[in-house]
């Protein structure tokens, strides 16, 4: 008797649970809200000029633990929108097969030239489908169409260790910061 | 000659090196493999069974299936890209293995963590325990319940309950499983505005549905049966072999980092854990439930008292080669969901960028090693039981 009553108990819990709204979505043909920080898939972008924001500095190759992200550096000329020598990508590839999306290659951007896209990206039917080349990346800027939250500047603003804080003093000399890792935007002729 | 094989206790020990020829020279023995690929040894677990019509006999445990030589590779990578690839080490509580190694790096590269990053951390370990356990619930009865004890639904409703939590860590850091938003001296991202009208609310949620999984299935006396004086670890049994977690507490070891050796924010305040004294399957589920409870309070507690000011105490992030410790080792230990997951660090490999040896302790691998005392002298059905009851994970067991 114990036995029927107790399973008579659970079923009451699962005819409750049996009336609740239903949590899931039909996924190809809805698809559920994304915050606004969801992290997938990766553009470049154009910087405020209108030019190709990477200067093929290749510090995201070297910090993805996953090694998927491939720069050839390309040609050094004079920018036509501001006048200055700098440094243009020729080839850029980013495997996303096996990708763990750890926002790294982002985080250590000195140009802001890498973001992550809310929208998901396509599931393909080849594993050359989700090789990300040069010319899909800049396709995804266009494409995304909505503000992507984070580039390097935004995660380096709220990781500031003075935010926040009162400034009562004036800046102390920073330590020395690893000037080699940091290559400016106007590599030296 | 007669042999009875009887489930353990302390008084009468069960030899886990048991000589089979000596037990039965007939050879009437049947030797059954449970897993690798078994649902119910949670991941890829062989445990190989000597069967004597249905009790077991002697049980012997193979892990290393899921073998991914992650320790190794750290001593490739940098510091600053192992926080990203050791989210898949213990892969049910991904937040918590983050802090470990990156309280090692802090620990050795003499960073201090701001006061907002050490709230912020023990209230992400705190929903990320959440989630853990109710995983541990939800499969749990997967492995005991058919139809009748609530099985199925009980690891549905589970399930559905930790999207909420996935959705608060997605909110936060953009990732369902791959946070990575710690780093060495803080964390990565700040709480999003607006981000406590979404935690509170699941929250509450989380722990009324907890009393209906409750009622469901621990009052139910079908659970019970399945589930009470099965698989017994004594406590110098637990002792000896160095449980901890929630197993450990429900064989009556006291212990918990989070109030014994305080890290992060949890010296500021109690930390009261479930300690039970059975041992048996049903005390290490009750302890669990217990935790999530506790868990709750904690997580409403740090949410409450969240301080003000910057989550970093060193400049961000701008490079591969940013965090660099020339010398040293440490042994940082934290309480996860399972238990003390410790990370001993030696330093100084790749002229300062790489560790040269990064040890992790998982706390399943200590689990998993009492198979073989606690199987023998039960049947075949319970073996699922205690493996379940166990928590295993063998991401991190195997590494």
């Amino acid at each position: 008797m114990k036995y029927f009553l107790d399973a008579i108990r659970a079923m009451l819990v699962t005819l409750k649970n049996f009336f609740r709204p239903v949590e899931t979505v039909r996924f190809p043909f809805e698809k559920r809200e994304r915050g606004e920080r969801y992290r997938s898939s990766f553009a470049l972008v154009h910087d405020e000029h209108g030019e190709e924001a990477c200067i093929a500095c290749k510090l995201c190759e070297r910090i993805c633990p996953s090694e998927i992200i491939t720069v050839v550096g390309g040609e050094k000329k004079l920018s036509e929108a501001t006048g200055k020598k700098r440094q243009y990508v020729g080839d850029f590839t980013l495997d996303l097969n096996a990708c763990i999306y750890c926002e790294l290659c982002v985080q250590v951007c000195p140009v802001d030239a890498i973001v992550m896209c809310r929208v998901p990206e396509v599931p393909g039917f080849f594993r050359e489908d989700l090789v990300l080349t040069m010319d899909k990346l800049y396709a995804n800027e266009a494409a995304a169409n909505e503000p992507t939250w984070a580039n390097a500047t935004k995660l380096w603003e709220m990781q500031d260790p003075k935010r926040g804080l009162v400034e009562a003093e004036p800046d102390e000399p920073a330590p020395e910061p690893a000037a080699s890792e940091t290559p400016s935007t106007e590599p030296a002729t | 000659m007669s042999l009875s094989i009887q489930p353990y206790s302390a008084e009468q020990p069960v030899n886990p090196y048991l000589d089979v020829d000596l037990y039965d020279p007939d050879a009437d023995l049947m030797v059954l493999n449970l897993g690798p690929q078994h649902p119910s040894t949670h991941g890829v677990f062989r445990v190989k069974l000597i069967l004597d019509g249905e009790v077991i006999v002697k049980a012997i445990g193979y892990p290393g299936y899921l073998h991914r030589g992650v320790e190794k590779l750290c001593e490739k990578l940098n510091y600053s890209n192992i926080k990203a690839i050791i989210d898949k080490n213990d892969y049910i509580s991904p937040m918590i293995n983050e802090q470990a190694v990156n309280m090692a790096f802090e620990k050795l590269a003499g960073v201090e963590v701001p006061r907002r990053a050490l709230w912020l951390r023990s209230l992400l370990a705190e929903f990320q325990r959440i989630a853990s356990h109710l995983i541990a619930l939800g499969t749990f009865g997967l492995d005991v319940g058919g139809a009748l004890g609530g099985g199925a639904s009980a690891f549905m409703y589970c399930f559905r309950d930790r999207e909420m939590i996935l959705d608060v860590f997605e909110e936060l850091s953009g990732c369902r499983f791959h946070y990575n938003t710690h780093c060495v001296g803080g964390n990565r991202h700040d709480v999003p505005a607006g981000w406590d009208r979404m935690v509170l609310p699941a929250l509450e949620v989380i722990e009324a549905r907890l009393d209906e999984l409750v009622d469901m299935m621990v009052n139910n006396q079908v659970f019970v049966d399945r589930t009470q004086g099965v698989g017994v670890i004594p406590k110098n049994l637990a002792l000896g072999l160095g449980l901890t977690g929630p197993n450990g507490r429900a064989s009556g070891i006291d212990c918990d980092l989070r109030r014994d050796a305080p890290y992060n924010a949890y010296g500021e305040v109690e930390v009261r854990p479930a300690v039970r004294s059975a041992g048996d399957c049903q005390a290490r589920f009750l302890c669990r439930v217990d935790e999530i409870r506790e868990s709750a309070r904690l997580a409403r507690l740090f949410l409450a008292g969240l301080p003000e000011g910057p989550i970093s105490g060193t400049k961000p992030n701008k490079g591969p080669t940013s965090v660099k410790i020339k010398e040293g080792r440490c042994y940082v230990g934290l309480s996860t969901p399972r238990g003390e997951l410790g990370t001993y660090l030696i330093a100084g490999g790749n002229k300062g960028l790489s560790p040269y040896r990064l040890k992790i302790r998982p706390p399943s691998l200590h689990h998993l090693a009492s198979i073989p005392y606690i199987l023998p002298g039960n049947n075949l059905s319970d073996a699922i039981a205690i493996l379940g009851s166990l928590d295993p994970v063998m991401g991190e067991a195997d590494r």
